[in-house]
């Protein structure tokens, strides 16, 4: 059983079918890559899983259970985490308050202890703080730990983004675009970073543009075009075939 | 050095608070006025309806019936009182406890919108409050309920003078500062900062939205309730006619006034300023208002940050700053719809 399944997923706004009947497997401890044109329905899958939108037909399971409904805060609290195109962060606070919110859904004390500060409380917030330290150090942000996260360079602003995902503790983690806009170094530091998430135990499905990430980064790719899958396999091949040059290039190339 | 700095500012901020506690627990002995320690006691059920304000505006909500469930409150507590013999010892907790309930209640409906929709209904509904207590012949109708007890003698203290008053309301603030400073400080008021911040991103790490903002919603019945409660007890009348819109929109003009940003602190110094000010400006007459609202303007236009906001932040006022405020309203509303 794979860790994510997607099962016949059909998404339609208007009169535009943004992704047709679409069947997938993200299996546990893989980077999947998930390319494709613009408009090939990437992000609508993204916000399908991650329950941003509501799928018209079809399925999904995570570990086995459907997940096709929920609520973003439900998915969220089953195990995946979702990073946004854009940085989407909280702006005005600095970058450690940013990863301590990350640790929501792992607090065991009840409400009313958190409300009188017990001593039960008190150290587990001690305790996620620690583990915050810990993330910031994993993801080289050690340094701005009291920087207001919307003063942050570009770049790590997406490391902190990352960072904040992997503090709610995710089995899987979405990426979308993550080294788009980044520079050759920039995109070899996050591709390492990458790795050494999956080395973690967290499976990766990423959504990226950069090619040259994407055939170093991921295990098996798959390539959408106009919502339709049109090709599964690992990068070597996905390099050689023809119908993925067609739909990127158009066919007069060939 | 960082964390000296830091251990030097917790410092300053414990002196400061000692400070402020015993120039508020001794202002009485400098006070012979009956009518400056009215406006004391008022000051302080001001401050504590603008944090309520305030509170449901950290979770990114924009009340604009902060007044109702200090109406509710008051009609309980005066309802307990005169046909069910309840001191004012005994009708507080219950009063508080019952609004609680009856927020729990509406306000599964209510946070469910956010924005605009959420400000309206907020509006409907502290007008259909003092509405429907103008209606109903229990409640005494538009006379209202006249002749509430005073609060029982607590031993040797008796409430036949302001002093008292001014201390049960100070103990009463008190209070609902320390629940709230709780609040905001533990782990639920960070989630409540985190949905105001960014409610997608706070859905992606699991936070429920809705579930949190009732919370808020809850709690801040709760302390307007029992500002309400004190206010039947103290008034010893309540009409529905106090508890009409502009009582709503002098709670958030405390709020504003002080600084949005500031939770605690900005209502406080908006609600002492709004009480006194206006009385200070009693020599110009019937022109005072007029004056007190030329300056909320200049306050709000040119002080966006409130008074607070501009002590502590000291950002300097320029015309493209100014400008970039106002479009941000113009943003803000595209995004609430």
């Amino acid at each position: 059983m794979a860790l994510l399944e997607i099962k016949n997923i059909t998404r339609i706004f208007g009169g535009l079918i943004a992704v047709r009947d679409l069947s997938l497997d993200v299996n546990e401890g893989e980077i999947l890559g998930l390319i494709g044109p613009n408009g090939a329905g990437k992000s609508t899958l993204f916000n399908i899983i991650s329950g941003f939108i509501p799928p018209n037909k079809g399925k999904i399971f995570f570990k086995g259970e459907e997940i096709t409904g929920l609520r973003i805060d439900q998915i969220a609290q089953k195990g995946i985490a979702r990073i946004f195109q854009e940085p989407t962060l909280f702006m005005q606070e600095t970058v450690f308050e940013n990863v301590l919110s990350g640790f929501h859904r792992h607090y065991r004390q009840p409400f009313w202890k958190a409300f009188l500060h017990t001593p039960a409380a008190n150290r587990e917030e001690t305790l996620k703080k620690e583990k915050a330290l810990e993330i910031l150090d994993f993801m080289s942000l050690t340094s701005m730990s009291n920087e207001l996260a919307a003063n942050l360079p570009h770049g790590h602003q997406r490391a902190l983004a990352i960072a904040i995902a992997l503090a709610t503790g995710p089995e899987l983690l979405l990426l979308d675009e993550p080294v788009t806009g980044m520079n050759p170094t920039e995109t070899m530091g996050m591709v390492e970073k990458i790795k050494r998430i999956r080395q973690r135990g967290i499976t990766v499905l990423i959504v990226e543009h950069d090619m040259k990430a994407v055939m170093s980064l991921c295990d098996r790719i798959v390539v959408l075009s106009l919502g339709v899958k049109i090709a599964e396999n690992m990068p070597a091949a996905i390099r050689k075939d023809e119908q993925v040059i067609e739909a990127y290039l158009g066919k007069q190339v060939i | 050095m960082k964390q000296l700095t830091s251990m030097k500012g917790k410092a300053v901020k414990q002196v400061a608070i000692i400070i402020l506690a015993v120039f508020l627990l001794t202002l009485p002995l400098y006070i012979d006025s009956a009518y400056i320690m009215h406006l004391l006691i008022m000051a302080c059920i001001g401050t504590i309806l603008g944090m309520t304000f305030s509170l449901l505006f950290s979770t990114g909500l924009i009340s604009l019936g902060a007044a109702a469930f200090y109406a509710v409150g008051a009609y309980i507590s005066a309802v307990l009182s005169m046909n069910f013999g309840f001191s004012f010892w005994g009708a507080f907790p219950v009063t508080v406890i019952a609004s609680a309930c009856l927020a729990l209640v509406v306000g599964s409906i209510f946070v469910r919108s956010g924005g605009i929709a959420f400000a309206i209904i907020t509006l409907l509904f502290a007008s259909a409050i003092v509405l429907a207590a103008g209606q109903v012949e229990y409640l005494g109708g538009w006379g209202g309920i006249i002749g509430i007890a005073r609060p029982t003698p607590l031993g040797p203290v008796e409430f036949t003078n302001k002093t008292p008053y001014y201390y049960l309301a100070l103990a009463i603030l008190a209070l609902v500062i320390l629940a709230f400073y709780a609040l905001y400080t533990s782990r639920i008021g960070r989630a409540w900062k985190a949905i105001k911040l960014s409610p997608n991103l706070s859905g992606t790490l699991g936070i429920n939205l809705y579930r949190y903002r009732l919370l808020a919603f809850v709690v801040a019945a709760a302390g307007a309730a029992a500002a309400g409660s004190f206010y039947a007890h103290y008034f010893q009348t309540v009409t529905p006619g106090a508890f009409g819109g502009w009582l709503s929109i002098y709670i958030q003009l405390y709020a504003v006034l002080g600084g949005l940003e500031f939770y605690l602190l900005g209502p406080a110094v908006g609600a002492v300023l709004m009480t006194f000010i206006p009385e200070y400006l009693r020599v110009i007459k019937e022109y005072e208002p007029i004056v007190t609202g030329v300056l909320l303007l200049i306050v709000i236009l040119f002080f966006p940050g409130g008074i607070l906001g501009s002590i502590i932040n000291s950002e300097k006022i320029n015309g493209a700053r100014l400008w970039s405020r106002i479009s941000s309203i113009g943003t803000w509303m595209k995004k609430s719809r």
